[in-house]
Protein backbone atom coordinates (compact mmCIF):
# COMPACT_ATOMS: atom_id res chain seq x y z
CA UNK A 1 0.00 0.00 0.00
CA UNK A 2 1.44 3.36 -1.02
CA UNK A 3 1.20 6.41 1.22
CA UNK A 4 -0.36 9.41 -0.60
CA UNK A 5 1.87 12.50 -0.68
CA UNK A 6 0.82 15.22 1.79
CA UNK A 7 -1.13 18.17 0.40
CA UNK A 8 -0.72 21.72 1.59
CA UNK A 9 -3.52 23.20 3.71
CA UNK A 10 -3.79 26.80 4.83
CA UNK A 11 -4.76 27.50 8.44
CA UNK A 12 -6.26 30.97 9.02
CA UNK A 13 -5.75 31.26 12.76
CA UNK A 14 -7.20 34.05 14.86
CA UNK A 15 -4.46 35.67 16.90
CA UNK A 16 -5.17 37.85 19.91
CA UNK A 17 -3.12 38.82 22.91
CA UNK A 18 -4.94 41.15 25.31
CA UNK A 19 -1.59 42.27 26.73
CA UNK A 20 -0.50 43.58 23.28
CA UNK A 21 -3.47 45.87 22.98
CA UNK A 22 -4.04 44.84 19.35
CA UNK A 23 -7.44 43.73 18.16
CA UNK A 24 -8.03 40.11 17.05
CA UNK A 25 -6.64 39.43 13.57
CA UNK A 26 -5.95 36.43 11.35
CA UNK A 27 -2.58 34.93 10.43
CA UNK A 28 -2.12 32.32 7.72
CA UNK A 29 0.06 29.23 8.01
CA UNK A 30 0.56 26.50 5.43
CA UNK A 31 0.95 23.01 6.78
CA UNK A 32 1.35 19.59 5.18
CA UNK A 33 -1.70 17.37 5.60
CA UNK A 34 -2.19 13.73 4.75
CA UNK A 35 -4.84 11.16 5.53
CA UNK A 36 -5.52 11.10 9.28
CA UNK A 37 -3.98 14.50 10.04
CA UNK A 38 -6.11 16.27 12.61
CA UNK A 39 -6.52 20.00 13.10
CA UNK A 40 -4.63 19.60 16.37
CA UNK A 41 -1.73 17.96 14.49
CA UNK A 42 -1.69 21.02 12.22
CA UNK A 43 -1.61 23.40 15.17
CA UNK A 44 1.21 21.41 16.80
CA UNK A 45 3.10 21.57 13.49
CA UNK A 46 2.69 25.36 13.44
CA UNK A 47 3.87 25.64 17.05
CA UNK A 48 6.89 23.41 16.47
CA UNK A 49 7.96 24.67 13.04
CA UNK A 50 6.40 28.01 12.11
CA UNK A 51 5.42 30.13 15.12
CA UNK A 52 6.16 29.06 18.66
CA UNK A 53 4.12 31.95 20.10
CA UNK A 54 0.80 30.43 18.98
CA UNK A 55 -1.26 29.58 22.07
CA UNK A 56 -3.75 26.73 22.20
CA UNK A 57 -4.79 24.21 24.82
CA UNK A 58 -4.32 20.48 24.36
CA UNK A 59 -3.72 17.42 26.46
CA UNK A 60 -4.94 13.90 25.65
CA UNK A 61 -5.16 14.11 21.81
CA UNK A 62 -7.95 11.51 21.81
CA UNK A 63 -11.20 13.37 22.58
CA UNK A 64 -11.25 12.57 26.27
CA UNK A 65 -9.91 15.61 28.13
CA UNK A 66 -11.97 18.30 26.36
CA UNK A 67 -9.08 20.78 26.26
CA UNK A 68 -8.83 21.54 22.54
CA UNK A 69 -12.32 22.89 21.81
CA UNK A 70 -12.19 25.60 19.15
CA UNK A 71 -14.19 27.08 16.29
CA UNK A 72 -13.09 25.29 13.13
CA UNK A 73 -14.65 26.63 9.91
CA UNK A 74 -17.13 28.49 12.12
CA UNK A 75 -18.34 25.39 13.93
CA UNK A 76 -17.23 24.29 17.39
CA UNK A 77 -15.19 21.09 17.36
CA UNK A 78 -12.51 19.33 19.34
CA UNK A 79 -9.33 19.91 17.29
CA UNK A 80 -8.01 16.44 18.11
CA UNK A 81 -11.27 14.84 17.01
CA UNK A 82 -11.47 16.64 13.65
CA UNK A 83 -9.53 15.36 10.69
CA UNK A 84 -8.58 17.97 8.10
CA UNK A 85 -9.67 15.64 5.30
CA UNK A 86 -13.27 15.45 6.53
CA UNK A 87 -13.67 19.25 6.31
CA UNK A 88 -13.24 19.11 2.47
CA UNK A 89 -11.46 22.45 2.33
CA UNK A 90 -7.92 23.61 1.59
CA UNK A 91 -8.33 26.64 3.83
CA UNK A 92 -9.43 26.27 7.43
CA UNK A 93 -10.56 29.11 9.64
CA UNK A 94 -9.62 28.50 13.26
CA UNK A 95 -10.93 30.73 16.02
CA UNK A 96 -11.33 30.43 19.80
CA UNK A 97 -14.64 29.16 21.18
CA UNK A 98 -17.27 31.90 21.22
CA UNK A 99 -19.26 32.90 24.33
CA UNK A 100 -16.12 32.60 26.47
CA UNK A 101 -13.55 35.29 27.30
CA UNK A 102 -10.28 34.91 25.34
CA UNK A 103 -7.06 34.53 27.31
CA UNK A 104 -4.75 34.37 24.29
CA UNK A 105 -5.09 33.23 20.66
CA UNK A 106 -7.16 30.01 20.82
CA UNK A 107 -7.16 29.69 24.61
CA UNK A 108 -10.42 30.71 26.27
CA UNK A 109 -11.20 31.16 29.93
CA UNK A 110 -13.44 28.26 30.97
CA UNK A 111 -13.66 29.40 34.60
CA UNK A 112 -17.09 31.08 34.15
CA UNK A 113 -18.45 27.77 32.84
CA UNK A 114 -16.81 25.79 35.67
CA UNK A 115 -18.21 28.22 38.26
CA UNK A 116 -21.73 27.74 36.89
CA UNK A 117 -21.12 23.98 36.83
CA UNK A 118 -20.08 24.15 40.49
CA UNK A 119 -23.17 26.15 41.40
CA UNK A 120 -25.53 23.30 40.49
CA UNK A 121 -23.76 21.04 43.04
CA UNK A 122 -22.56 18.32 40.66
CA UNK A 123 -22.19 15.58 43.24
CA UNK A 124 -24.39 13.15 45.17
CA UNK A 125 -26.22 14.88 48.01
CA UNK A 126 -27.85 12.83 50.77
CA UNK A 127 -29.41 13.59 54.12
CA UNK A 128 -27.96 10.53 55.83
CA UNK A 129 -24.30 10.10 56.82
CA UNK A 130 -23.59 7.26 54.42
CA UNK A 131 -21.29 9.43 52.28
CA UNK A 132 -19.21 10.51 55.28
CA UNK A 133 -19.09 7.06 56.90
CA UNK A 134 -19.72 4.56 54.12
CA UNK A 135 -20.81 1.07 55.14
CA UNK A 136 -21.73 -0.45 51.78
CA UNK A 137 -22.59 0.42 48.18
CA UNK A 138 -25.78 2.22 47.11
CA UNK A 139 -28.24 0.09 45.17
CA UNK A 140 -28.78 1.01 41.52
CA UNK A 141 -30.46 -1.06 38.84
CA UNK A 142 -29.13 -0.97 35.26
CA UNK A 143 -32.35 0.74 34.08
CA UNK A 144 -31.93 3.39 36.78
CA UNK A 145 -28.38 3.97 35.59
CA UNK A 146 -29.59 4.31 32.00
CA UNK A 147 -31.79 7.30 32.90
CA UNK A 148 -28.70 9.50 33.21
CA UNK A 149 -25.73 7.48 31.96
CA UNK A 150 -25.15 9.37 28.68
CA UNK A 151 -25.01 12.69 30.57
CA UNK A 152 -22.29 11.31 32.84
CA UNK A 153 -19.98 11.20 29.79
CA UNK A 154 -19.72 15.02 29.66
CA UNK A 155 -16.05 16.07 29.35
CA UNK A 156 -16.73 19.76 30.14
CA UNK A 157 -15.11 20.99 26.93
CA UNK A 158 -17.46 23.99 26.68
CA UNK A 159 -18.46 23.25 23.07
CA UNK A 160 -22.18 23.08 23.92
CA UNK A 161 -22.01 26.48 25.63
CA UNK A 162 -20.23 27.91 22.57
CA UNK A 163 -22.83 26.50 20.21
CA UNK A 164 -25.79 27.70 22.31
CA UNK A 165 -27.55 30.78 20.84
CA UNK A 166 -29.03 31.67 24.23
CA UNK A 167 -25.59 31.67 25.87
CA UNK A 168 -24.50 34.03 23.07
CA UNK A 169 -27.16 36.60 23.88
CA UNK A 170 -27.62 36.09 27.64
CA UNK A 171 -24.36 36.07 29.58
CA UNK A 172 -26.21 35.12 32.78
CA UNK A 173 -27.79 32.01 31.22
CA UNK A 174 -26.61 28.90 33.05
CA UNK A 175 -25.86 27.14 29.77
CA UNK A 176 -26.51 23.62 28.46
CA UNK A 177 -23.50 22.05 30.21
CA UNK A 178 -24.59 22.97 33.74
CA UNK A 179 -28.28 22.30 33.08
CA UNK A 180 -27.57 18.86 31.62
CA UNK A 181 -25.38 18.05 34.62
CA UNK A 182 -28.14 19.26 36.92
CA UNK A 183 -30.47 16.73 35.33
CA UNK A 184 -27.77 14.05 35.51
CA UNK A 185 -27.61 14.35 39.31
CA UNK A 186 -31.34 14.94 39.84
CA UNK A 187 -32.09 11.76 37.87
CA UNK A 188 -29.63 9.71 39.90
CA UNK A 189 -31.60 7.48 42.28
CA UNK A 190 -28.78 7.66 44.86
CA UNK A 191 -29.20 11.44 45.12
CA UNK A 192 -31.49 13.44 47.36
CA UNK A 193 -30.39 16.97 46.47
CA UNK A 194 -32.88 17.97 43.77
CA UNK A 195 -34.41 20.70 45.95
CA UNK A 196 -31.04 22.40 46.34
CA UNK A 197 -30.42 22.23 42.59
CA UNK A 198 -33.94 23.29 41.60
CA UNK A 199 -33.35 26.42 43.63
CA UNK A 200 -30.38 27.26 41.33
CA UNK A 201 -31.96 26.46 37.96
CA UNK A 202 -35.45 27.84 38.67
CA UNK A 203 -34.45 31.44 37.92
CA UNK A 204 -34.95 34.01 35.16
CA UNK A 205 -31.70 32.92 33.49
CA UNK A 206 -32.11 29.24 34.31
CA UNK A 207 -33.69 26.23 32.70
CA UNK A 208 -36.79 28.00 31.30
CA UNK A 209 -34.60 30.34 29.26
CA UNK A 210 -33.55 27.46 26.99
CA UNK A 211 -35.11 28.00 23.55
CA UNK A 212 -34.64 24.38 22.52
CA UNK A 213 -32.50 25.32 19.52
CA UNK A 214 -30.74 21.95 19.89
CA UNK A 215 -27.36 23.38 18.84
CA UNK A 216 -25.74 21.94 21.98
CA UNK A 217 -26.77 18.38 21.10
CA UNK A 218 -25.65 18.79 17.50
CA UNK A 219 -22.23 20.11 18.47
CA UNK A 220 -21.40 17.82 21.42
CA UNK A 221 -18.27 15.86 20.43
CA UNK A 222 -19.19 13.01 22.81
CA UNK A 223 -22.61 12.53 21.23
CA UNK A 224 -24.56 13.56 24.32
CA UNK A 225 -27.96 15.19 24.07
CA UNK A 226 -27.91 18.14 26.52
CA UNK A 227 -31.11 19.53 24.94
CA UNK A 228 -32.91 16.34 25.97
CA UNK A 229 -31.54 16.63 29.51
CA UNK A 230 -32.82 20.21 29.72
CA UNK A 231 -36.29 19.15 28.58
CA UNK A 232 -36.32 16.32 31.13
CA UNK A 233 -35.20 18.78 33.80
CA UNK A 234 -38.08 21.09 32.80
CA UNK A 235 -40.43 18.14 33.23
CA UNK A 236 -39.08 17.47 36.72
CA UNK A 237 -39.51 21.14 37.66
CA UNK A 238 -43.04 21.30 36.22
CA UNK A 239 -44.03 18.12 38.06
CA UNK A 240 -42.64 19.54 41.28
CA UNK A 241 -44.45 22.88 40.81
CA UNK A 242 -47.77 21.15 40.06
CA UNK A 243 -47.34 18.72 42.96
CA UNK A 244 -47.25 15.70 40.63
CA UNK A 245 -43.74 14.60 41.48
CA UNK A 246 -43.64 11.29 43.29
CA UNK A 247 -41.62 11.45 46.48
CA UNK A 248 -39.08 8.69 46.29
CA UNK A 249 -36.46 8.21 48.95
CA UNK A 250 -32.89 7.88 47.64
CA UNK A 251 -31.66 4.35 47.22
CA UNK A 252 -30.45 2.66 50.36
CA UNK A 253 -27.22 0.78 50.77
CA UNK A 254 -27.04 -2.78 49.60
CA UNK A 255 -25.28 -5.29 51.81
CA UNK A 256 -22.30 -6.93 50.14
CA UNK A 257 -23.09 -10.30 48.54
CA UNK A 258 -22.68 -13.23 50.88
CA UNK A 259 -21.98 -15.70 48.13
CA UNK A 260 -19.23 -14.93 45.67
CA UNK A 261 -19.28 -16.85 42.44
CA UNK A 262 -15.94 -18.44 41.63
CA UNK A 263 -14.08 -16.81 38.76
CA UNK A 264 -14.01 -18.62 35.45
CA UNK A 265 -10.63 -20.29 35.24
CA UNK A 266 -8.14 -19.24 32.56
CA UNK A 267 -8.13 -21.58 29.59
CA UNK A 268 -5.14 -23.77 29.01
CA UNK A 269 -2.42 -22.07 26.99
CA UNK A 270 -2.56 -23.39 23.46
CA UNK A 271 0.99 -22.32 22.67
CA UNK A 272 3.36 -24.06 25.00
CA UNK A 273 6.60 -22.36 25.83
CA UNK A 274 9.91 -24.19 25.38
CA UNK A 275 10.82 -26.19 28.43
CA UNK B 1 -40.51 27.17 42.06
CA UNK B 2 -41.66 30.73 41.29
CA UNK B 3 -40.16 30.93 37.78
CA UNK B 4 -41.50 27.49 36.91
CA UNK B 5 -45.03 28.44 37.98
CA UNK B 6 -44.85 31.73 36.04
CA UNK B 7 -43.58 29.90 32.97
CA UNK B 8 -46.28 27.24 33.21
CA UNK B 9 -48.85 30.04 33.48
CA UNK B 10 -47.29 31.60 30.37
CA UNK B 11 -47.80 28.35 28.46
CA UNK B 12 -51.31 27.88 29.86
CA UNK B 13 -52.24 31.46 28.91
CA UNK B 14 -51.10 30.75 25.35
CA UNK B 15 -53.48 27.80 25.14
CA UNK B 16 -56.35 29.82 26.67
CA UNK B 17 -55.73 32.68 24.21
CA UNK B 18 -55.98 30.23 21.32
CA UNK B 19 -59.40 29.10 22.58
CA UNK B 20 -60.78 32.55 23.46
CA UNK B 21 -59.41 34.16 20.31
CA UNK B 22 -60.87 31.26 18.35
CA UNK B 23 -64.31 31.99 19.84
CA UNK B 24 -63.89 35.68 19.05
CA UNK B 25 -62.82 35.03 15.45
CA UNK B 26 -65.55 32.50 14.73
CA UNK B 27 -68.38 34.59 16.18
CA UNK B 28 -67.34 38.02 14.93
CA UNK B 29 -65.34 37.52 11.75
CA UNK B 30 -66.20 34.08 10.39
CA UNK B 31 -69.99 34.41 10.38
CA UNK B 32 -70.02 33.09 6.82
CA UNK B 33 -68.53 29.83 8.12
CA UNK B 34 -71.16 29.71 10.88
CA UNK B 35 -73.86 30.27 8.23
CA UNK B 36 -72.51 27.27 6.34
CA UNK B 37 -73.21 25.15 9.44
CA UNK B 38 -76.74 26.59 9.72
CA UNK B 39 -76.03 28.96 12.62
CA UNK B 40 -77.55 32.37 12.03
CA UNK B 41 -75.19 35.16 13.08
CA UNK B 42 -76.46 38.10 11.08
CA UNK B 43 -74.13 41.10 11.15
CA UNK B 44 -72.22 40.18 14.34
CA UNK B 45 -70.15 43.37 14.14
CA UNK B 46 -73.18 45.68 14.07
CA UNK B 47 -73.82 48.08 16.99
CA UNK B 48 -76.97 46.25 18.05
CA UNK B 49 -75.31 42.83 18.08
CA UNK B 50 -72.36 44.20 20.05
CA UNK B 51 -74.64 45.83 22.65
CA UNK B 52 -76.56 42.60 22.95
CA UNK B 53 -73.38 40.63 23.65
CA UNK B 54 -72.25 43.30 26.12
CA UNK B 55 -75.39 42.73 28.15
CA UNK B 56 -74.57 39.02 28.60
CA UNK B 57 -72.28 38.06 31.49
CA UNK B 58 -70.62 35.22 29.58
CA UNK B 59 -69.36 37.58 26.88
CA UNK B 60 -68.12 40.11 29.40
CA UNK B 61 -66.26 37.27 31.13
CA UNK B 62 -64.72 36.12 27.83
CA UNK B 63 -63.59 39.66 26.93
CA UNK B 64 -62.00 40.32 30.33
CA UNK B 65 -60.37 36.86 30.47
CA UNK B 66 -58.98 37.32 26.95
CA UNK B 67 -57.59 40.72 27.88
CA UNK B 68 -56.03 39.41 31.11
CA UNK B 69 -54.41 36.37 29.48
CA UNK B 70 -53.16 38.38 26.47
CA UNK B 71 -51.62 40.99 28.77
CA UNK B 72 -49.90 38.34 30.90
CA UNK B 73 -48.69 36.35 27.90
CA UNK B 74 -47.41 39.41 26.03
CA UNK B 75 -45.70 41.12 28.95
CA UNK B 76 -44.12 37.92 30.31
CA UNK B 77 -42.80 37.07 26.84
CA UNK B 78 -41.52 40.60 26.26
CA UNK B 79 -39.87 40.56 29.69
CA UNK B 80 -38.06 37.33 28.76
CA UNK B 81 -36.76 38.86 25.52
CA UNK B 82 -35.57 42.05 27.25
CA UNK B 83 -33.91 40.03 30.05
CA UNK B 84 -32.08 37.93 27.48
CA UNK B 85 -30.84 40.90 25.47
CA UNK B 86 -29.79 43.03 28.45
CA UNK B 87 -29.12 40.54 31.22
CA UNK B 88 -28.74 42.11 34.64
CA UNK B 89 -30.50 41.67 37.95
CA UNK B 90 -31.30 45.40 38.12
CA UNK B 91 -32.84 45.46 34.63
CA UNK B 92 -34.89 42.40 35.54
CA UNK B 93 -36.25 44.08 38.65
CA UNK B 94 -37.13 47.33 36.85
CA UNK B 95 -38.71 45.59 33.86
CA UNK B 96 -40.80 43.34 36.12
CA UNK B 97 -42.18 46.24 38.15
CA UNK B 98 -42.91 48.39 35.09
CA UNK B 99 -44.73 45.55 33.34
CA UNK B 100 -46.77 44.67 36.43
CA UNK B 101 -47.89 48.30 36.85
CA UNK B 102 -48.61 48.84 33.12
CA UNK B 103 -50.40 45.46 32.94
CA UNK B 104 -52.67 46.17 35.91
CA UNK B 105 -53.53 49.67 34.65
CA UNK B 106 -54.30 48.33 31.15
CA UNK B 107 -56.41 45.50 32.58
CA UNK B 108 -58.49 47.87 34.74
CA UNK B 109 -58.86 50.34 31.88
CA UNK B 110 -59.82 47.61 29.38
CA UNK B 111 -62.17 45.79 31.78
CA UNK B 112 -64.00 49.03 32.71
CA UNK B 113 -65.90 49.27 29.39
CA UNK B 114 -67.57 45.79 29.37
CA UNK B 115 -68.31 46.01 33.10
CA UNK B 116 -69.86 49.47 32.66
CA UNK B 117 -71.94 48.23 29.71
CA UNK B 118 -73.07 45.18 31.66
CA UNK B 119 -74.18 47.21 34.68
CA UNK B 120 -75.90 49.92 32.60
Amino acid sequence: MTESSPKQVTFRVQRYDPEDGTSPHFEEFTIPSSRGTTVLDGLIYIKENLDSTLAFRTSCRMGICGSCGMLINNYPHLACHTQIEELHSDTLSIKPLPNQPIIKDLVVDLMPMFNVHKSIKPYIIRQDTELENPTAEFGQLPQELNTFLQFAYCIKCGICVSACPTSASDRLFLGPQALAQCYRYCADNRDDGHQERFHVVDTDHGVWHCHLAGACSEACPKGLDPALAIQLLKRQLASQALGLRKKQPPSSVVPPPTEIKPKIPFPEFTVKGDK
Amino acid sequence: MRTTRLHLLHMFSGAVIAVLLGIHMVILHLDAVLGFFGIDATEPTSWGAMMERASQGIWVGIYIALLAFVLYHAFYGLRGIILELSPSVRTGRIITRVFIIVGIITLIWGAYVPIALLSS
